[in-house]
Order: C-alpha cells, then structure tokens, then sequence
C-alpha cells in the first residue's frame, strides 16, 4: 500500500512575539512539524506495519524558507517514513488552504497513492479544510476526525470521533483520512531513526510539475495581535493575613 | 454594508441552526435552508426565518456529508452570488471544504467576522487565537462556518411560514458506508460558557494540591480550567479545560488564574474574560501584566485563606 502522510512545517508557536504595529514577529521563530501532523506521520507508519510492501512517503508544502529547512527535513524523516517529498517555493508564502490543497493534489497524482494521511489542522491557520479538499479535489472519498483506522483489502474501516457521537465509516480506498490527536502518541524518535533519516531520499517537485497555476479564491489582507484590555492592575506584594484579606476584599468587589 | 443575495444554510445540530439563520437573515437578502429529516425540522426551519426550505428524507447508511453534492447542486442552480452559512462542527467543516470544491468557492472555518462589500471579507482566529486573521473572498459564491457567538440566536415564531421544497439526493460518485453509531458522552464542561474560571497552572507541586483550588472554586462558583502544561504535560486535567492557543477561549465574567506564569500563548484564551485576578509568588510572571487584581504570595498560604474569607 502507498501511503502518503502530510505535513505542515510552521514557526515554533512559544516563539513568536507581537510587534508593536500588531503583526506578528514571525521572522526570529524557530521552524518544526505543525504539531497535529505529527499524528498523521505516526498513522502513517503504523498502518505501513500492519500492510506488507507499504510504503510511507512524508509530502510537505510551503514557502522554501520553511520546506529548505534542513533540520526540519530530518525531522519528518525520523518519525519513520521512507522518503519526503517536498513542493517548496517563495511564491507560497502566506497561502490559504485552497491553494495549499491544490498543490498537493498535484504532488499526490504524481506520487500515486492509496491512502493519504492529514493532520485535524494546521498549528498556525488552523483551517482545518486542507485534507477534506484534498481528498475532493482528487475525487476520492475523504473523511475527517478520524480516531482508528483498520485496514481490510481495499477498504478502510475508520471510527469518527464526533462532538456527540462515534461513527464507523466503511471507506472504498483510495481515499484522504484526516486524523485526530487522538489516534496514537507519536513516539519520539530514537537516535537510530535520527541516523537513519539523512540517508532517506528527498524528492523535490515543482509547482509546475504539480500542475499548479495560482488562481485563489480568498487570500490573506492581514494578520494582527487582538487589542490589550486595559486592566487596573492592582496588585498586593506579599501574602500576610492582612494582605490576603486585602486581596479577599477586592475579589468579594467583583463577584457581588 | 451590501448583502448577498441569498445565503444557503444547514446545520447538523439543531441547537446551532436559530444562530446561523440569524447570521443569513442580517448578512443576505434571501435565506434558504437545507434541512435532512422531517417536515417538522423544515417548520422549524421556517419558524427561524428561512424563506425556502428544501426538505431532504434521510438516507440509509450514508454519512451526512454526503449530501454535499445534492447542497451544492442547488447553490450552483441559483445562479446567483451566494454564500453557505455551516456551523463549525467536525460534520460542518467537511461539508464545507467538500462544497467549497465542488462549488469553485473560497472556505473559511470558524469566522468571526463578515463584511459585504463588492467582495465578501472575513475575519478569524489564527496561531491558535494569536492573532487575528482577515481574508479576502474573490470567488462569486463562498461557504463559511460560523464561530459560536457571532450572531444573537433567532427565536422561533410559529407563524412564520416558508415555501417548502423536497430536496432530491445526489449520491457522490464514491460513498463511504456508515456501518456503526454509538452516542458518546460529551464533555461535562463546556468552559466557554463558564462565568466564572478558575485556572491553575505549574505552580502547584503535585495534582493532589489541586483540592486547594477545587476548594477554593465551589466557594466562587468557578468552574475549572488549567494552563497547557497542566493537561498535555501533566495531564492533571482532561485537555478539554486547557486554557489558550488550540484550546478554549474563554468569554468569562472572572478569570481567576492560580500558579500561571501567562504566557501569551495561554493569555490570548484568557484576555476575552471581563475582569483577570492572579495569584503567583512569582512578582515578575508575566501574568500581573494581564490583570486587574493580582497577589505575589504563596498560593498553599493564599488559596486556604481567600476560601475562609469567601466563604
């Protein structure tokens, strides 16, 4: 089975810090694995254990500040699949996930798959769209919130972990599965897999070998830090019995 | 502001449908409503404000988001510029994306924030509530999902009727089969509604000191809530009260922080919270930046002697 499990390579979140005009300082952030994707990989490898002569093909897209990133590269190859794919180029900075989306159809229809693995969103847009139009650009079925996944021949029996209820789906592959963080706890990767990563291949292809000519149907105005509330800030230094009933009393202010 | 034309709508949850026909009726001209089930939920529909309801009868074994293409059929037949207006549940955010492709149209989740110009504009939250995010839409017909809070529920009134319509199934050209349902238990705790939040964070030493806190919120009439680490790190908590980026946002009266240093990773999910009060011994955490009432003390001194006193 051809596997393919995508992920996003987005700015260390505890590092970015708002500038004084609202934007977000972005540029001084460390880069990793969007974090809900690290599931995705996981699902990937696992479900290639259970599948004789599978493989686990990692496919990333982004702006090439991101996807260039060497020590990010490794990283996704030491969560264990075979090799990584890469659709890198500067005129993706700041895309939306329609864009995103189309771009991996066309990495995907060149890679040839039967099952494609998606994160539940990315940690900075968190759109939570890119794998369902994915899989609807690719004219497969596609599937979110997926908890389980259970191979049977050329079907995938999944379990939907919804607000109210669980529903088991029966999936005619291939098909796009968006996962929750519950399905697995991505283990952390042992020296060996670290070792073994840099001697995986890296497949590079372009936008127009993907087939992608830009053409979005939304696209970003801005992106701005919310206004502080101005707060009193009045705050008692110490924790005597007279101070904590200090505090007492300005609390007892609010809540009656 | 202009207004669409008209504006499609459907929920999966009934409890969601008077907020997103209240967001049609104030942002479109036309509001109609796709309902899968029986006359009654389409009356209900009508009752909202929905001027057209097209009913479709529920299908054996098909997953509810297969009724894309049979929504997207009539948004496309409408020859109009339009907009989808979806709740934004795991079976809303899908059919949203699946709309979104087969109908050409931008998808936004979670919106905040609609305006309608000669293109449609829309606001939402993005780094996991860092900043806030506004999108352009150039596509003539767009499907959004609405965030919770955006729009003051529509109150049913009987004796609003609506022209209503049967809805024809398009089955997709490859359809998953539902083979199994169970109910699960929700979440007890939906902090979001909460007036009242107490949150603990890392510095308290071990999960038996939370009783302090526990005492401390039954006395204020607090719910729970805790700082990342508490729930992922720890795992103290059920990751359902973690306060900040990816997980709630809070829209309390009170926010009550104990032990929390404040990054603004866990504060932008506190600071839509009317009135902040802290207690670190910590004087430089970050968090007495963020507050009205605030106390640099020992909170196993602090915590027992507020809940005396408030008693």
């Amino acid at each position: 089975m051809k596997i393919i499990s995508c992920c996003k390579i987005v700015p260390e979140e505890q590092d970015i810090s708002v500038n004084n005009d609202k934007t977000l300082k972005l540029d001084t952030a460390g880069l990793k694995i969007s974090l809900y994707d690290l599931n995705a990989l996981e699902a990937g490898v696992e479900l290639a254990a259970t599948q004789e002569g599978s493989t686990v093909t990692a496919l990333t897209v982004g702006a090439k500040v991101s996807t260039s990133n060497t020590k990010v590269r490794k990283d996704i190859l030491s969560r264990g699949a075979d090799s990584l794919a890469v659709v890198g180029d500067e005129a993706l900075a700041g895309i939306l996930p329609g864009e995103t989306a189309k771009i991996m159809a066309g990495a995907a229809k060149k890679l040839g798959f039967d099952l494609i693995l998606c994160g539940e969103g990315s940690a900075d847009l968190y759109a939570q769209q890119t794998g369902l139009l994915l899989g609807e650009l690719l004219g497969v079925p596609t599937i979110n919130s997926v908890g389980k996944i259970t191979i049977n021949g050329s079907t995938a029996r999944v379990e939907r972990d919804l607000e109210d209820e669980v529903e088991i789906v029966e999936v005619p592959l291939p098909a796009v599965l968006s996962v929750t963080t519950d399905i697995n706890v991505p283990k952390i990767p042992s020296m060996k897999a670290i070792l073994a990563a840099s001697k995986k291949p890296v497949e590079e292809i372009s936008l127009a070998d993907a087939g992608y000519s830009s053409a979005p149907a939304s696209t970003v105005l801005s992106i701005l830090a919310p206004d502080q509330a101005d707060r009193k800030r009045e705050i008692i230094e110490g924790d005597s019995e007279e101070q904590i009933a200090a505090f007492a009393a300005n609390i007892r202010k609010i809540l009656n | 502001m202009s207004k669409m034309p008209i504006i499609f709508v459907f929920s999966d949850k009934k409890d969601r449908l008077p907020e997103i026909i209240a967001g049609a009726l104030a942002l479109g001209e036309d509001v109609c409503a796709f309902v899968v089930g029986t006359d009654e939920d389409a009356q209900y529909a009508a009752s909202l404000g929905a001027g057209v309801v097209y009913t479709f009868a529920p299908q054996q074994d098909v997953m509810l988001e297969d009724y894309a293409p049979s929504f997207s059929a009539l948004v496309a037949g409408c020859g109009k510029k339009a907009m989808v207006l979806l709740p934004p549940s795991k079976r809303g955010r899908a059919l949203a994306a699946r709309m979104g492709v087969q109908l050409g149209a931008a998808v936004a989740n979670e919106v905040t924030k609609v305006e309608i110009a000669d293109s449609v504009t829309v606001g939402r939250m993005v780094f996991g509530g860092l900043a806030s995010g506004s999108e352009k839409i150039t596509s003539p017909v767009c499907v959004l999902t609405l965030s919770s809070g955006s729009f003051e529920p529509a109150a049913p009134d009987a004796s609003r009727k609506a022209e209503l319509k049967q809805g024809a199934f398009v089955p997709p050209a490859i359809m998953p089969k539902v083979v199994g349902q169970t109910p699960k238990q929700g979440s007890s705790v939906d902090l979001c509604k909460a007036k009242k939040v107490l949150c603990v964070g890392r510095g308290f030493a071990k999960k038996e000191d939370l009783a302090l806190a526990e005492n401390l919120a039954t006395v204020i009439g607090a719910e729970l809530g805790c700082s990342r680490p508490v729930a992922e790190g720890e795992g103290w908590m059920e990751r359902e009260r973690y306060i900040g980026v990816s997980g709630v946002m809070l829209k309390a009266d009170v926010y009550f922080a104990v032990g929390v240093s404040g990054q603004i990773q866990h504060m932008v999910g506190a600071n839509g919270s009317k009135v902040i009060i802290a207690v670190s011994k910590d004087k430089n955490a970050p968090i007495f930046n963020f507050v009205d009432y605030g106390i640099v003390g020992d909170l196993y001194k602090v915590l027992p002697g507020l809940t005396s006193l408030l008693k």
